[in-house]
């Protein structure tokens, strides 16, 4: 017979979700403590809001939207930064000349690059995917980078007494050596991800006037800018922060499976 | 045992090696004037303070390092670079983290050039056959940072060997080890080695170590080194019995070579640990 121990799944969600449902209560308490019809968001209402928009308010296909922008964009990122970075690891020439460009870029805002972007790209989904795949890039490549110089440089040498090509070094030996950092990196990646297409489509909201086509970001700003419904903006937040909690469990247990030699 | 009629198998010929010091432009001698022939199948140990140059000649061998000055050849042809023919075992063992034992065991066969004329029936064959071989069938699945130091080293030994080399290169192999496992592995690598077999079935083999007791226990012929710049002192023929595993520690023979060659590298390996107060004994030096 099962009793109620710590090892059951149910007492550990119970655990684990001990502090938000406790900060949830004393939010409560403390709206309750507010004027009748007054704006201010509060658990219940939030609750109400949430189902309104799941229902009629397009909520489910504005996150699908943002999520698809996110998971195109950063995977643009990762293919050209897993890349770049495995030959700027690899070649000193490359990492010499490539270096003093990436890390001028690095610290420029992927908000900075929006008016670029807008007035190459327009206000669609194009200048949302470069938004995300600009600032899940950098993450990715220096991460990347970083793995393929902490290799064992005993381990490449041990490739070439057994007659292995460049090639085949660096699938074999480079690529999975570096694999923790550059799966870290793309950790880091989906997180910047998703602030930067929240930001890029709050910016690209206010010019293409709202619907469930401009993502998440956008129904946050027509929830801010037309309708001041705070209530609403806390539920997209929470949808988020969920969804993006999700992803960042599955690459944890990605991870685990990709990564079965670490102790 | 020397055949002069045939060319060596390995033959250098004033090796030279010199580094620059990357910011100050400074040139070492890390190995000066270096010969040797060493004929099939005759297992080399070289000894000599840390600093020696040891590594650095074992590197060249291996192709990994171009001599400045000299030559080396192979069976009459000079070594260019790399190649499977020469295996290297590392001090620390060089396994792939990410691969099993059976994955570490089979690196060369499936992606480097040993393994080409083979079939994968034939490959997958040998792999299990030098798993089994040093003792390892049942750990296949495991990763190297589930096995303890001794364990590991016999994964590097099982890849050394089913790359197939005809010259094995030993950077210290048992450095890491604990005595006992140290003991049972230096029996185990003469085994392996062929001491038991006619000397044509033996590979050749150059092991470097700090130990020695344990150059003295393996080797046909020790090469002491001296080093700054790194050059031969002496070399010491053994002349004890094979096979020795079990039996050469108790010779009265083995003392008096020990005793040999720790005499010639002792006044230097006073010096490399900062002192010259002889002290009770030490033939491993605590030099890393």
């Amino acid at each position: 017979m099962k009793t109620w121990t710590q090892d059951t799944p149910a007492f550990a969600l119970m655990r684990n979700m001990a502090l938000p449902v406790l900060l949830g209560l004393l939010w409560q308490l403390w709206a309750m403590t507010l004027p009748e019809g007054s704006p201010a968001p509060a658990p219940l209402k939030v609750f109400e809001s949430l189902g309104d928009l799941l229902v009629g308010g397009g909520l489910l296909s504005a996150t699908a939207q943002s999520l698809g922008r996110v998971l195109l964009g950063f995977a643009a990122a990762s293919v050209l930064g897993i890349a770049l970075g495995l030959l700027m690891g690899s070649f000193a020439a490359m990492r010499e000349n490539l270096d003093p460009i990436i890390e001028s870029f690095r610290p420029i805002a992927p908000m900075a690059i929006l008016p670029i972007a807008i007035l190459w790209l327009g206000t669609g989904t194009p200048t949302a995917l470069a938004i995300v795949a600009y600032a899940s890039f950098f993450p990715v490549l220096v991460n990347t980078v970083h793995g393929v110089s902490r290799v064992d440089r005993k381990l490449l040498l041990a490739a070439r007494t057994m007659g292995m090509s460049r090639l085949t070094i660096l699938t074999r030996v480079v690529l999975p050596g570096a694999l923790p950092s550059i799966l870290l990196g793309s950790r880091l990646a989906m997180g910047v991800a998703w602030t930067a297409i929240i930001a890029a489509e709050l910016a690209v909201g206010s010019k293409s006037g709202g619907g469930s086509s401009g993502g998440i970001g956008q129904m946050m700003f027509v929830f801010y800018a037309y309708n001041i419904d705070l209530n609403a903006i806390v539920v997209c937040m929470a949808v988020v922060g969920v969804v993006a909690l999700l992803i960042d469990r599955l690459f944890r247990s990605a991870e685990r499976h990709l990564i079965p030699w670490r102790p | 045992m020397r055949n002069t009629a045939t060319s060596p198998k390995l033959r250098l010929s004033g090796v030279t090696k010199s580094f620059v010091a990357p910011r100050t432009g400074q040139q070492t001698l890390a190995v000066a004037e270096m010969s040797l022939d060493v004929q099939t199948g005759e297992f080399i140990c070289v000894v000599g303070p840390s600093g020696c140059g040891k590594s650095t000649v074992l590197n060249m061998i291996a192709g990994l390092d171009k001599p400045s000055g000299g030559t080396i050849e192979k069976d009459g042809q000079a070594i260019t670079g790399p190649g499977a023919d020469r295996g290297v075992m590392f001090q620390d063992y060089a396994l792939m983290p990410w691969q099993t034992v059976e994955d570490n065991v089979g690196f060369g066969l499936r992606h480097g050039t040993p393994g080409r004329d083979l079939s994968k029936d034939q490959r997958e064959q040998r792999i299990a056959h030098f798993i089994e071989l040093v003792g390892l069938r049942g750990s296949e699945r495991k990763y190297p940072h589930q096995l303890s130091g001794g364990m590991r080293q016999r994964v590097a030994l099982a890849r050394l060997l089913a790359n197939g080399p005809d010259i094995l290169l030993l950077d210290e192999p048992l450095g890491a080890l604990d005595a006992q496992t140290r003991h049972i592995l230096q029996a185990e690598l003469l085994r392996i080695w062929g001491e038991t077999a006619p000397v044509s079935e033996r590979k050749t083999a150059i092991f470097i170590t700090h130990d020695i007791e344990e150059a003295v226990l393996l080797a046909d012929r020790v090469v002491v080194m001296s080093s700054h710049p790194g050059r031969v002192r002496e070399v010491v023929t053994i002349d004890l019995p094979r096979p020795r595993a079990n039996t050469a520690r108790t010779n009265p023979r083995f003392g008096v070579l020990v005793e040999q060659i720790w005499s010639l590298i002792r006044d230097e390996a006073y010096r490399a640990i900062g002192g010259d107060t002889p002290q009770a004994k030490p033939t491993e030096e605590a030099t890393a």
